[in-house]
């Protein structure tokens, strides 16, 4: 027998460029794995686990509660759009997409200004607006399992157990009302995360000032409205609320707090979060990253 | 190139051909700017720049998928292994993901860092960090890279290797290669070509061997002794009377002539018949520092 020392060196390469698509996919993947802590130590980990505790665990429970219990247990049974945000029977709900928007997305911006990431990766491909694309991608798509994934799992664990809407027509209706007001909050609260986390460089910093921005606004805001008796139209100025206000009125539904407001102020609010949030980002990263 | 009131790079009409480019200048010179317009990151206010036959400005994604970059900055992603970095910047500059892990191993060897690549970077030490970032220069086979002082940081003997493994990345795999530094010594050793800047003017480009080296120039170092107190003042007297072009500093004559046969002839003569002490006669040699002496003058 015989050994062989395999050895191909350093060479050239003759083959296809993947170019710009190629370079998207490759930041993503990598900005995702990163902030799910995937291939990091234990302690990048545990954020992304206590928010996926925290958004899949009501969901699992009413399932099996359901299976557990059939016909006895119907009044238990939510609305879908309870399950994607801060609603009066799940309000808990809500702090895993504030955890996740204030603890693990700033993780997808701060990380490579801190690492002199960003210098290196605008030597390569990608530019300044692909580089912002490629990880919103990755942010929107890990938070959109967060905020649509639960109420995903009981549109399909209620169809399993014969309970869910009635008919072909019904079911994609309600799975296309999920899918659309999961993605306006899934919109805000990433516009909102990524805005605020392009202003500075530690990560601290930036969890602290999205949670200001997110929670503490939405205090204020109900405050001026509900304590204080001031216009209802402040309430627009909850970005925590607002976007899961727009999901309720896809359903049909009103809040009770935000009853007197029209469907259109609302969806403009909501746009106008998205455009503040991404406005602050496409402004800050102009003038980054440049070596 | 200017920033706000403050002109970065003026007047700069450069060419650089194959090999190893030394980009040279004290800190602040213009370095790191030309690279970033090299690389399409900046915008020149006036004038026009090819890179590989490409506009940086216009075809900015192409070309920086034909360019490595090695950053000055030493700030890496502490809990990366460096396999896994070099990898994704293959990615990210274009290799499909079947081929970078293997060009990844393969450039990582390339450096000497084979059977360390699995480690964390953050653990690696600073000569390793600036290997790292040399193979994820080259992990996609760039056609040129810049390199933003590379040796930064780096003892002598790591220096040395880092040289060394410059030279061969453009010799044998024909990769050109620019590199930024102020050290003009080290550029000295490496570089075919120099591009010298000083305060964002050009000072001097073009082949090395043609800009430094030996020079018409004789060095004579004499001691002075009390038993012969005239004798250096004797053998500038003698150089100059047979029309020699002769500079004084100290007991430093040096002797320029049309031939150097000629000159060494008469620096014996002058010192044998002065009885003067001589203690070193050299070639003088024209250093890159020497340029920019020069110019500054």
């Amino acid at each position: 027998m015989t050994a062989e020392i395999f050895d191909r060196g350093y060479r050239r390469f003759e083959g296809e460029r993947s170019g710009v698509p190629g370079a998207m996919r490759s930041l993503a993947w990598y900005t995702t794995k990163s902030m799910l802590g995937i291939g990091r130590r234990g302690r990048h980990k545990i954020f992304p686990v206590v928010v996926a505790v925290i958004a899949f665990l009501p969901t699992l429970i009413i399932f099996g509660v359901l299976a557990l219990f059939g016909e006895g247990a119907e009044g238990l049974r939510p609305e879908y759009y309870e399950f994607l945000g801060p609603s009066e029977t799940f309000g808990f709900l809500v702090f895993a997409h504030l955890l996740y928007a204030t603890l693990v997305a700033p993780e997808a911006l701060v990380r490579d200004r801190r690492d002199g990431m960003l210098s290196l990766y605008l030597s390569t491909p990608l530019t300044r607006p692909t580089y912002v694309m490629a990880k919103f991608a990755s942010v929107a798509f890990t938070m959109a399992i967060v905020v649509i994934g639960p109420a995903m799992l009981l549109l399909a664990g209620y169809t399993i157990q014969g309970r869910g809407p009635d008919g072909f027509t019904g079911w994609v209706e309600v799975f296309a009302k999920i899918l659309l007001g999961g993605l306006i909050i899934v919109f805000v609260y990433c516009g909102v995360s990524m805005g605020v986390s392009s202003l500075t460089d530690r990560r601290a910093f930036a969890s602290i000032a999205v949670i200001l921005t997110l929670l503490g606004l939405s205090i204020v805001a109900n405050i001026l409205v509900l304590e204080a008796g001031m216009n209802d139209r402040l309430l627009g100025l909850d970005p925590l609320g607002t976007p899961f206000e727009a999901a309720t009125r896809l359903f049909g539904d009103r809040g009770i707090d935000a009853r007197n407001l029209s469907t259109t102020y609302i969806m403009m609010v909501a746009g106008g979060w998205v455009s503040a949030g991404f406005g602050t980002l496409a402004v800050r990263y102009r003038r980054l990253g440049a070596i | 190139m200017q920033f706000g009131s403050q002109r970065a790079l003026d007047s700069l009409d450069i060419e650089v051909p194959h090999g190893v480019t030394g980009l040279v200048g004290a800190n602040g010179a213009g370095k790191t700017t030309l690279m970033s317009i090299a690389l399409g990151l900046r915008t020149h206010s006036a004038g026009s720049i090819k890179v590989l036959g490409l506009d940086p400005h216009r075809d900015g994604a192409r070309l920086r998928a034909l360019v490595g970059y090695g950053p000055e900055r030493n700030v890496l992603p502490e809990d990366m292994p460096a396999s896994d970095f070099v990898k994704h910047f293959a990615e990210v500059r274009g290799m499909p993901r079947s081929e970078a892990k293997g060009r990844a191993s393969d450039a990582l060897w390339l450096v000497g860092l084979g059977e360390e690549r699995f480690r964390a970077l953050g653990t690696m030490s600073t000569g390793q960090r600036q290997r790292v970032k040399l193979a994820q220069a080259i992990a996609a086979d760039p056609r040129l890279v810049l390199l933003d002082e590379p040796t930064d940081g780096l003892d002598p003997v790591q220096r040395d290797e880092m040289l060394l493994l410059i030279k061969q990345i453009s010799a044998e795999y024909e990769i050109d290669v620019m590199l930024s530094s102020h050290l003009l010594e080290e550029v000295e050793r490496v570089c075919d070509h120099i591009v010298a800047l000083d305060a964002g003017t050009l000072v001097a480009q073009g082949e090395l061997s043609a800009l430094i080296g030996d020079t018409e120039m004789i060095l004579v170092d004499l001691v002075e002794v009390d038993d012969q107190p005239d004798a250096i003042d004797g053998v500038e007297r003698r150089l100059r009377a047979a029309g020699f072009d002769v500079r004084r500093d100290l007991n430093r004559i040096s002797v320029t002539g049309a031939d150097q046969r000629a000159t060494l002839d008469a620096i014996r003569d002058s010192v044998a018949a002065e009885q003067a002490r001589l203690r070193r006669i050299e070639v003088g040699r024209r250093t890159l520092e020497d340029l920019f002496t020069e110019v500054r003058r």
